[in-house]
């Protein structure tokens, strides 16, 4: 039977392969063109599109990044996304760990509460939210951060629970009987153990927290200085667009902004791909 | 060994309960207080919170409003879109990676990219592709092929509800495939190859094992789908910025405080509860009904 499929089988394995593909290159195609068009002037973007460059010259590049604040942007955005995501991490895998351990009534009406907030979208909190932080002059970026590390509560917590439930507990005893106290335990001996499900938390988080638009917005805008990458871009776009759009500093400015989200990439695929796919699949 | 755990839940459990309470809880509750008066983001028109209590008033006002009665059928309509489009392409992405033997993994991480990049950056190059590549090198009259709907589609109401979907499609599928492949791994071969000895063929198959079988995968998928799809905002900024009546819910809720002098805080939060109500009624209704068909082995 085999010897008589396996030339039809070829030829489905090669038509498959074609059309994956030519998937490939319409999903790279948006990227590339992205790149080329960083090198060209506005009436060469606008008059081929498409085509390589004449020149490879900076010059776009180089201007964008200054309108935008390039470095000033990603220092903000990256200690953003950093303290956030170890916030996270911390605060949701304690939770999540002795809310397992402890199995009380208190504990089960906490993770029921933490999952029914996922389904609370962000708009139905947003102008409360802003309103309390304003008040209490946390409408900076602590303030963001703490927002972030909320919002992304139900999540990791969810994750980290659903994950501990499966690790034995008998590690942790001997750890107490060797005289380790609690925090010593938990960073130790439990906190290795977890490490796919904090993989997981640091990408998903990491991931919307560093392109997210609508909470800088809200509480840094047009703050100067201050400004996340993607609001740099949000803005150089608002203020520049008024008379058409000004290709030449989009798209070198939105080429620099995702610069180093693709050498992320390049280096930490494998991670970031089974993060994200293990997170999805858990919920 | 609990009641060790018990008598140190409180410290440790007190951050995150902190950070829940001041972020979601806290503001849900005022949310849904505040969107029965007449707030105005830093005051209550009519003196205190009590006085400024208006009842049902800022919903009736927001069914009544043309633009939130607008964006929420161009939601629904976009959802609707968007969700078959996005689950018809990754399935069969999925199919597809799951039948070749080699070089499924690149694949799946070259897909994966869209995802990394924020909405609005998205938003931007689509938005040139959209009105430069489509419009005049390829649909427009001295294009490639000549098709007017595939030209100024960032221009037009209908148009931009398929744009915006061509935008989050190309965004999602690469996370909606590895959901979906995950699925398809674990359905057991001996039961398509015991079908297929018993003489079913590829579409019988694909219906009455493959399909069953992938229920908890659609059950994920159309929950993410649904929510991410009805919550859409970066894309739909950067894309239209909500021009030609392409404003969608979460736009709406976000510039209904810039449409009128005094903003109307208490009618932009009615909106929003409105907003939460929606989508926690049909997620709860889709996964209760995907998950109900989901077999057991």
């Amino acid at each position: 039977m085999h010897t008589t499929m396996s030339g039809r089988q070829k030829a489905g394995q090669v038509i498959a392969h074609i059309v994956m593909i030519l998937i490939a290159i319409y999903t790279l195609f948006p990227i590339v063109f992205l790149v080329f068009n960083s090198f060209k002037s506005n009436s060469e973007i606008v008059d081929s599109p498409v085509s390589l460059p004449t020149q490879w010259s900076f010059q776009y590049i180089i201007s964008a990044a200054q309108q935008i604040n390039f470095f000033k942007a990603i220092g903000i955005t990256f200690m953003i996304t950093f303290l956030s995501v170890l916030l996270l991490v911390v605060v949701s895998s304690l939770a999540a760990w002795v809310m397992v351990r402890s199995k009380s009534v208190l504990s089960r009406v906490m993770y029921l509460g933490f999952t029914a907030a996922m389904l609370v979208p962000f708009q139905a909190v947003m102008y409360p939210l802003l309103n309390i932080f304003e008040n209490i002059g946390l409408k900076n970026i602590p303030g963001l951060i703490i927002m972030y590390g909320g919002f992304g509560l139900s999540m990791s917590v969810f994750l980290y629970h659903g994950f501990i439930k499966s690790v034995p507990q008998s590690l942790e005893e001997a750890a107490i009987i060797d005289g380790a106290n609690i925090f010593q335990m938990f960073f130790q001996v439990v906190m290795p153990l977890l490490r796919s499900t904090t993989v997981t938390v640091i990408v998903t988080n990491a991931m919307w927290i560093w392109n997210d638009y609508l909470l800088p917005f809200l509480v840094i805008g047009n703050r100067e200085g201050a400004k996340t990458l993607t609001l740099e871009l949000y803005f150089a776009k608002l203020t520049s667009g008024q008379y058409g759009n000004p290709w030449e500093l989009i798209f070198p400015a939105v080429f620099v902004t995702i610069i180093p989200i693709i050498i992320l990439y390049i280096f930490l695929q494998r991670y970031i791909v089974s993060g994200v796919a293990d997170g999805a699949v858990k919920q | 060994m609990e009641k060790y755990y018990k008598r140190r839940f409180a410290p440790l459990a007190l951050p995150a309960v902190i950070l829940f309470v001041m972020v979601i809880l806290l503001p849900f509750v005022i949310g849904i207080v505040y969107s029965f008066t007449s707030w105005r983001g830093t005051y209550f028109a009519g003196g205190t919170l009590f006085e400024s209590f208006v009842g049902f008033e800022n919903y009736i006002k927001a069914f009544k409003t043309k633009k939130f009665m607008d964006a929420l059928v161009y939601t629904v309509k976009f959802t609707l879109i968007a969700v078959v489009i996005i689950n018809l392409v990754s399935l069969c992405m999925s199919l597809l990676a799951t039948y070749i033997h080699k070089g499924a993994s690149a694949y799946r991480t070259i897909y994966f990219l869209p995802n990394l990049l924020g909405g609005l950056a998205l938003g931007y190059i689509w938005q040139f592709i959209f009105q430069i590549v489509f419009s005049k090198l390829l649909f427009g009259p001295e294009g490639v092929i000549s098709i007017p709907a595939l030209t100024n589609m960032t221009q037009d109401n209908t148009k931009a509800l398929f744009a915006l979907a061509i935008l989050f499609t190309w965004q999602q599928a690469g996370y909606m495939i590895l959901i979906y492949i995950n699925g398809l791994n674990n359905i057991p071969k001996d039961l398509t190859e015991a079908a297929s000895i018993d003489g079913a063929n590829v579409f019988q198959r694909f219906f009455n094992i493959t399909v069953p079988m992938l229920m908890p995968s659609f059950t994920i998928v159309f929950f993410l789908t649904l929510s991410r799809c009805f919550m859409l905002l970066d894309q739909n900024i950067a894309l239209t910025d909500g021009d030609f009546g392409t404003r969608m819910l979460a736009m709406q809720i976000l510039r209904t405080t810039r449409d009128s002098s005094p903003p109307n805080y208490g009618l932009a939060q009615a909106q929003a509860v409105i907003f939460f109500v929606l989508i926690a009624a049909v997620t709860i209704v889709q996964v209760s009904i995907t998950s109900k068909k989901e077999v057991e082995l």
